[in-house]
């Protein structure tokens, strides 16, 4: 199994540490040379950035969130002049206005590096065709895999947004061995291989690299079982570096966070204060290599914890687990926290298929009561009534053992689900009542 | 060892040297590593040692698109796989693609051409660039950008779409230069107006690259006025590597063709004869810098002729006018090539489509579009209204997956649609070009 860097992979604690503190101290001067936010935070602080001695150090700036870079757009947060940027990516801003990102030359090379890092580590290697069903504009992935395959040496086809059938197509024609994609586009190539009626002769796939939509363990199972490769798991944020924060190798225990170039940290949501090794929360990133975007403890709002114990692979570098969620779609019940998204998949281990689902969150004197409104078919609605209240019961004893929470699943024609829920995953009444 | 001089600045003598030499590399390449060549040679008795001089280049046989398609994915592979670093295909067209092979090499030399075509335009690396093509497997978005890149200015990799977020950008960011299609370039200036937005006053551009559609200097002299920069012809197609093929320098008069890259003919598309220069006619290009897929007198399909006279910049890259037509019914919608027979392929396969249909061409506001008339058969029309409207619907979705363009579809009861007694006029382009 090869590691792409093994300089910067493998190093030992104290070289690691070593490297990270010089390249903080740079990076926070750098920031307060250049960013206006920055100079003023630390001087508000009383913070001198030569006197960081230390990584723990780190811990006492406070935190840089989305509101702050929104606020910064078009290049208040840059740290160079735009003479010396090179390119702009953009968040995609599916959450609000879109954030201009952008990076120097070197910031460009340590990207690339990265999304090397991240494809060897899945297994992809310069033998290997490597279709990459991102897309290639500013606010999407595929052109950062693109230069990390790039760099591979590997075969490139830049698949970008092309539908499903013709994606299968071109790996069948071009002989592809390795796809990126999101694993819900995955799940869709695999359909059109059985609709097509292609076995294994025509489909060469060895190798997946996913990311960008939750993945757990059964969807890797089942992408794996259905094109019949190994997946990994990948992590990064447009903000930061997307693809690139982190890579899982094929030990499948955890994405190696690149920590060369990123300082994580795991703090409680609500309290902020950083977390304990191994304890769940959510994940704070300090880019230290970064000229021309460079962040100081940016809150990604993902849900994690990390993980120092050794990696088979060899990687010294320490390991992240599969984002659990999302911090702002954490939802407390009666003292118990959870997301959504645990939900959804006890919905889809049950009935096979996620159905669209809207929590109700309302409190009766001092008890929370929790409705689950599930979106289900006119049709549906009316043949297969019986049934349905079997699977009901069902999901709503299997929520009860798993969460240790008691909610009523509510089925909902189509209509009234749009009325009710105006899209939204949570209706959260409690504040309002 | 003396300097080369960079093949731009070659005077003429040097040049056809220079092509000769490489002309010669070429023959000697597809002989023996492209069997479809090596056929055609032999049939008419052709050797490479028999080609002494550029003239010389009239014995050897042309290679038509049909022929690509034939070869596709590997026939024209003239180096070994495992070379390979990146895999396009054509636009535009379903059944069978075309293959676009690349080697390390052929990346960098079609960058370099990108890079001398911005450079005669007086673009440098004080430039915003926002490179408005389509990214992926449509090399005009990709190969653009590595050439921009080389050049050294901020490359903004916008793809297409998402108009008023890359107007946003397009104002936040500066932009001084745009590479786009003539229409979106209408389209564009009318969604600034529609956003309270002056395109002359309002931003930065200076340079448009056109291309990817046919247009006339009306048009351009329009873009060029309504935002208040200079515009230039940008000629290339996928078959040689994307655009860079030709362009335009600072006196806006023709195209120079790139001939230390390629050998240009023109022939009459009837005969086939080689036509003097400055007659009209079908552009045939012969690839002299290319590894993985050299191709010998590729048939364009575009109708050009060459100036004769040396252009006042003093290069002496002999330049093509704007492409004036095709040989065939092609014809180019938001910068996919399609052709006629295609939507008829599409058409005639679903069971639901009569036999007579019309496919209309407008320009709306600046964005092209396509409508599709059709009489559906008799049985078919009886359905309710729901069924009509998801028959609509199902024939947009067969055009998008496989023309990458979703038409208007108009049903019509059969014998509705004017008959003719001669050939029926199925394409009205009421487009102004």
């Amino acid at each position: 199994m090869a590691i792409w860097n093994s300089h910067f992979e493998c190093m030992t604690k104290d070289e690691l540490e070593q490297l990270q503190l010089e390249r903080l101290q740079a990076t926070l001067n750098r920031v307060y040379r250049s960013v206006a936010f920055y100079r003023k935070l630390f001087d508000q602080m009383g913070l001198v950035p030569d006197e960081i001695n230390s990584l723990d150090e780190l811990s006492r700036i406070p935190f840089t969130g989305k509101t702050t870079l929104r606020a910064g757009y078009p290049y208040g947060m840059f740290a160079v002049p735009l003479r010396e940027v090179v390119r702009l990516q953009c968040t995609s801003g599916t959450t609000g206005e879109p954030i201009g990102v952008g990076y120097t030359r070197n910031d460009l090379t340590h990207w690339t590096e990265v999304s090397a890092r991240v494809l060897c580590a899945g297994g992809v290697t310069k033998n290997d065709v490597v279709q990459i069903c991102f897309d290639y504009s500013l606010f999407g992935g595929g052109l950062g895999f693109h230069y990390g395959a790039e760099l591979i040496g590997a075969s490139v086809i830049p698949g970008s947004n092309l539908d499903p059938a013709r994606q299968v197509v071109i790996a069948r024609d071009y002989r592809t061995t390795a796809l990126i994609a999101t694993p819900g586009f995955a799940i869709r190539l695999a359909a059109v291989v059985r609709e097509k009626g292609l076995g294994p002769a025509d489909i060469h796939l060895k190798r997946g690299l996913f990311t960008g939509e939750p993945f757990s363990e059964r969807t890797r199972k089942q992408i794996e079982d259905e094109l019949n490769i190994k997946a990994t798991d990948n992590y990064g944020l447009s903000e930061i570096a997307w693809p690139g924060v982190a890579g899982e190798c094929e030990k499948k225990k955890g994405l190696h966070i690149f920590e060369d170039q990123f300082i994580p940290e795991i703090i409680d949501p609500r309290t902020k204060e950083v977390l304990p090794l191994g304890e769940e929360g959510e994940l704070v990133l300090t880019t230290i290599t970064k000229e021309a975007f460079p962040l100081i403890r940016y809150r990604t709002g993902d849900i994690t914890a990390l993980d120092v114990s050794p990696c088979g692979c060899g990687r010294t570098l320490i390991r992240m687990k599969k984002v659990a969620g999302r911090t702002d779609e954490m939802v407390t019940i009666n003292g118990v926290s959870f997301f959504p998204s645990q939900i959804e998949h006890i919905f889809s281990q049950i009935w096979g298929v996620e159905p669209r689902s809207c929590l109700e969150i309302d409190r009766r004197g001092n008890q929370d009561i929790v409705n689950i409104l599930v979106k289900v078919s006119e049709k549906i609605f009316f043949d297969e009534m019986k049934k349905l209240q079997d699977l009901k019961s069902k999901v709503e004893r299997e929520i009860y053992q798993d969460l240790g929470i008691s909610v009523k699943v509510k089925l909902v024609e189509p209509d009234s689900f749009a009325r009710e829920t105006k899209g939204k995953r949570v209706i959260d009444k409690r504040e309002s009542s | 060892m003396s300097r080369e001089i960079d093949p731009e600045y070659l005077d003429r003598e040097n040049l056809e040297k220079l092509q000769l030499k490489r002309l010669k590399k070429v023959l000697d390449r597809v002989y023996h590593k492209v069997p479809f060549y090596r056929e055609a040679f032999d049939a008419r008795k052709v050797k490479p040692d028999n080609i002494k001089n550029l003239k010389d280049l009239e014995r050897l046989p042309f290679t038509t698109r049909e022929d690509l398609r034939a070869g596709y994915p590997y026939g024209f592979l003239a180096s070994s796989l495992s070379r390979l670093v990146r895999l396009h295909t054509s636009t535009g067209t379903t059944g069978k693609p075309k293959a676009v092979l690349f080697t390390q090499k052929d990346i960098d030399q079609a960058a370099r051409l990108i890079t001398r075509s911005m450079r005669i335009t007086g673009a440098g690396p004080e430039d915003v660039f926002q490179n408005m093509m389509s990214y992926g497997l449509f090399t005009g978005g990709l190969i653009f950008h590595y050439g921009a890149e080389r050049l050294g200015l901020l490359v903004i990799p916008s793809g297409t779409g998402n108009t008023e977020r890359q107007i946003e950008l397009m104002h936040d960011f500066k932009t001084t230069i745009v590479h786009i299609t003539p229409s979106y370039a209408l389209y564009l200036a009318e969604v600034m107006e529609r956003m309270g937005m002056d395109p002359r006053g309002d931003f930065n551009l200076r340079t448009a690259y056109l291309g990817a559609e046919l247009y006339s200097e009306v048009t351009r002299d329009e873009i060029e006025e309504i935002f208040s920069l200079d515009a230039y012809d940008s000629y290339g197609l996928s078959e040689m590597n994307g655009p860079g093929v030709a362009f335009e320098c600072k006196e806006k008069c023709g195209m120079h063709l790139w001939e230390d890259n390629f050998i240009m003919e023109i022939i009459d598309p009837e005969t086939f004869e080689v036509r003097r220069e400055d007659e009209e006619g079908e552009l045939v290009l012969t690839t002299l810098n290319r590894e993985a897929m050299p191709i010998l007198r590729y048939r364009t399909g575009d109708l050009t002729h060459i100036y004769p006279d040396p252009c006042r910049c003093g290069r002496v890259h002999r330049r093509i006018s704007r492409i004036k037509g095709r040989v065939d019914d092609m014809f180019i919608l938001r910068g996919v090539n399609i052709f006629p027979s295609e939507v008829e392929r599409i058409l005639m396969n679903m069971p639901e489509v009569g036999r007579n249909y019309q496919i209309v061409l407008e320009r709306h506001g600046g964005l092209d579009e396509m409508r599709v008339i059709l009489e559906i058969k008799k049985r078919f029309f009886r359905g309710s209204l729901k069924d009509l409207k998801r028959l609509q619907n199902k024939i947009k979705a067969r055009f998008k997956g496989e023309l990458m363009v979703t038409p208007q579809v108009e049903l019509v009861e059969s014998a509705t649609l004017p008959r003719t007694t001669g050939k029926a006029k199925r394409l009205i382009d009421k487009r102004k070009i």
